[in-house]
């Protein structure tokens, strides 16, 4: 057990630390990889600038006063400086910087170029429906985020038992996610990359591990696996993996989870229909290798503290090689 | 009153001295074996009345009112309740026309005869005795602290003892007797088959289970760990085989629609769907998962309560399954599996 702990921390650790480095810019509103956190990370440098200048104006006043020519001051000087100093100038200034600001604020709600993303807040996990434009029924889906670069995405969020956040600092600001209120929120990637998103409001035990990965794709690549993602899954051939689903029908993993195109049509957990080609695994707790889901299946509960997945332990170790060989094979 | 100085504490002296002396004879009696606990010399005079006016006053005191007893006038309730006391009760209470042995009238306090014991007791005082148990008497409390429900069906007969109805054919007694244990089962799971599981449509893996679990108590019963306790190990894997399906029951009917059949075949974003697990049509599910089609649906209902409130043990995904569900949820289920015709376990097949 220790041994597992161990390895689990260490995959956990490098995950993170690729995942969660702000210095990669996976997970940074300062390397703003969207048009929203682009205009946040503008106004941000520029507040900055302007706080550090009259900093220092102040500053240099205070040690002009104090140290290079102490003593009295004229009282016309002293009325002058609170005058213009105190009033004038931070009135001119603020207002300014104020008036400016707002000009450049996104409206976070400003209505999308088609597809909407319906995103719910699980315990700890996300639930995901892509609603192209037009769409009668959702394309369904799960604890990933996968957007067409340059086209303004709406995401209508919810949540099911209590308030979560929805954010992906690369791309934008972040909106709350409230159980039956939808709230709504819009982003524009503007750079093709892999980012991550978060949780942003406590929402109990694995709060921390609710997480997941944002991937912003050429427009004509995300067709494409939109394509995909709607399409059945198709039944991995390999023997492990036709072994694993059997196991995966026997235990009954499919009472919970979706494969479309079979008779596993289970919602209380996350749809597993395409699992396989996603790049984490339990809401950004893991990686997606075949170590990884084996992991995640037999010691669930170690992994995310409360999670309502019961582990599967008690399967043999086999077992837990062929579930990942048939859900890894889920592409 | 004048009080001289000095008074009060040669008064607290005398006490102290007196409570000394009091705890040093108590001690004694204790220590050296002073008081006889021969059961031939009885109480003191006034002692029994003393512990038997204690004893009924906190009956009355801590029993329920009689409006939260349930209904009682299904007749298989009683039925089940006789056969749970022909092996658990009667050994000390007899039965209707039947002698307490001379062992048992000798004991102290002796267990009434139950025509007598149940007599000046209504059913929320009978509840609270037989789920209690009563200290330093022998009356032991219900095995399982967690099924209080469980009790009623004792209750249920009680009340036949006391109205004079009782059943008097105690096949569960007779068939333990004799080693006849398919016998011993059937008396519940045939004989009244209500409110009881059909055993017949039930995998052996999962009857192998059940009984390991009621055996080794993480799956809590009064009545099941009680009757499983009393066939030897060597016994069960001769039994169930015996007990669990030969032939299907029935010709396959329609499956009934409405919000039970939703239920069980989709499940809801809270709920799983059960067929993925217990049928109908899960073939490929564990043997040990039992199946339930055409099982009992008051059995099935008081199952599902305990999975969701926590109370039923021996497996981690059922409570995690279960946990969500509503009671309306609970009685639509039980319903609509109470309906289906049974399938043959898939392990038979």
């Amino acid at each position: 057990m220790r041994g597992f702990r161990h390895t689990v921390t260490l995959a956990g650790g490098l995950v993170g630390s690729g995942l969660m480095s702000g210095c990669t810019g996976q997970q940074s509103a300062l390397i703003p990889r969207g048009e929203d956190a682009a205009v946040q990370s503008t106004l941000f440098f520029v507040m900055l600038v302007g706080a550090v200048v009259l900093w220092l104006m102040l500053n240099g006043l205070f040690f002009y006063l104090t140290r290079v020519r102490p003593g009295a001051v004229p009282q016309r000087l002293a009325n002058g400086m609170i005058i213009i100093g105190g009033l004038v100038v931070p009135a001119v200034l603020i207002g300014a910087l104020l008036a400016w600001g707002l000009s450049i604020l996104p409206d976070q709600q400003r209505s999308g170029d088609g597809l909407t993303i319906r995103v719910t807040g699980e315990q700890w996990w996300w639930r995901v429906e892509y609603w192209p434009e037009g769409a009668e029924a959702p394309i369904v889906s799960a604890n990933e985020i996968r957007m067409p670069v340059g086209e303004r995405v709406e995401f209508a969020l919810g949540a099911k038992r209590v308030i979560h956040s929805f954010w992906i600092p690369a791309l934008g600001g972040k909106m709350d996610m409230f159980p039956g209120r939808d709230t709504r929120v819009s982003l524009k990637a503007t750079e093709p990359g892999v980012y991550r998103g978060q949780c942003a409001e406590f929402c109990g035990a694995s709060h921390a591990w609710m997480a997941f990965a944002a991937e912003a794709m050429p427009p004509a690549d995300f067709a494409a696996w939109l394509d995909h993602e709607a399409s059945a899954a198709v039944a991995p051939s390999t023997p492990d993996a036709v072994a694993g689903a059997e196991i995966f029908a026997r235990e009954g993993c499919g009472a919970c989870h979706t494969v479309r195109g079979t008779d596993h049509i289970g919602q209380v957990g996350p749809d597993l229909t395409h699992v396989g080609a996603r790049h984490t695994l339990g809401a950004g707790r893991l990686g997606a290798t075949l170590e990884d889901f084996a992991a995640w299946i037999s010691h669930t509960d170690e992994l995310k503290p409360e999670v309502e997945m019961p582990a599967y332990g008690h399967l043999p170790e086999e077992e837990h090689r062929l579930l990942a060989a048939y859900l890894k094979g889920l592409q | 009153m004048k009080v001289e100085p000095g008074t009060p504490r040669i008064v607290f002296r005398t006490l102290a001295a007196l409570a000394s002396l009091g705890a040093l004879a108590g001690g004694g009696v204790v220590a050296f074996g002073l008081y006889n606990v021969s059961a031939r010399v009885g109480h003191w005079p006034g002692v029994g009345w003393v512990l038997h006016t204690t004893f009924v006053q906190s009956v009355k005191l801590r029993a329920m009112p009689e409006a939260e007893v349930p209904d009682l006038s299904d007749p298989a309730l009683a039925d089940l309740g006789a056969q749970h006391y022909a092996t658990a009760c009667a050994p000390c209470h007899a039965a209707p026309g039947v002698e307490r042995s001379a062992t048992v009238r000798a004991m102290v306090p002796a267990p009434p005869h139950i025509e007598e014991a149940v007599a000046h007791w209504e059913a929320n005082h009978l509840h609270w005795i037989v789920y209690n148990g009563i200290k330093m008497s022998g009356m032991p409390a219900w095995s399982a602290p967690e099924r209080s429900a469980e009790v009623w069906p004792v209750v249920a007969y009680l009340l036949r003892v006391k109205e004079g109805t009782a059943p008097t054919d105690l096949v569960a007694q007779d068939g333990g007797a004799r080693g006849d244990w398919a016998a011993y089962c059937q008396a519940c799971h045939e004989d009244v088959s209500a409110h009881v599981p059909r055993l017949g449509i039930l995998s052996p893996e999962y009857l192998n289970k059940a009984l390991s679990d009621y055996r080794d108590g993480s799956r809590p019963s009064g009545i099941m760990e009680q009757a499983a306790s009393l066939v030897p190990a060597d016994d069960i894997p001769a039994l169930v085989p015996r007990m669990s399906p030969r032939t299907p029951a029935e010709a396959v009917t329609e499956a009934p629609a409405g919000p039970g059949a939703d239920l069980a075949r989709r499940g809801t974003d809270d709920v799983p769907a059960c067929v993925a697990c217990h049928g109908p049509g899960a073939t490929r599910a564990k043997a040990e998962f039992p199946s339930l089609a055409g099982q009992d649906p008051s059995y099935l209902a008081a199952q599902l309560s305990l999975w969701r409130d926590g109370l039923r043990g021996g497996s981690d995904v059922m409570t995690k399954a279960a946990m969500d569900l509503s009671d309306a949820d609970i009685a639509a289920l039980a319903g609509w599996y109470g309906a289906l015709s049974p399938e043959i376990a898939p392990a038979l097949q």
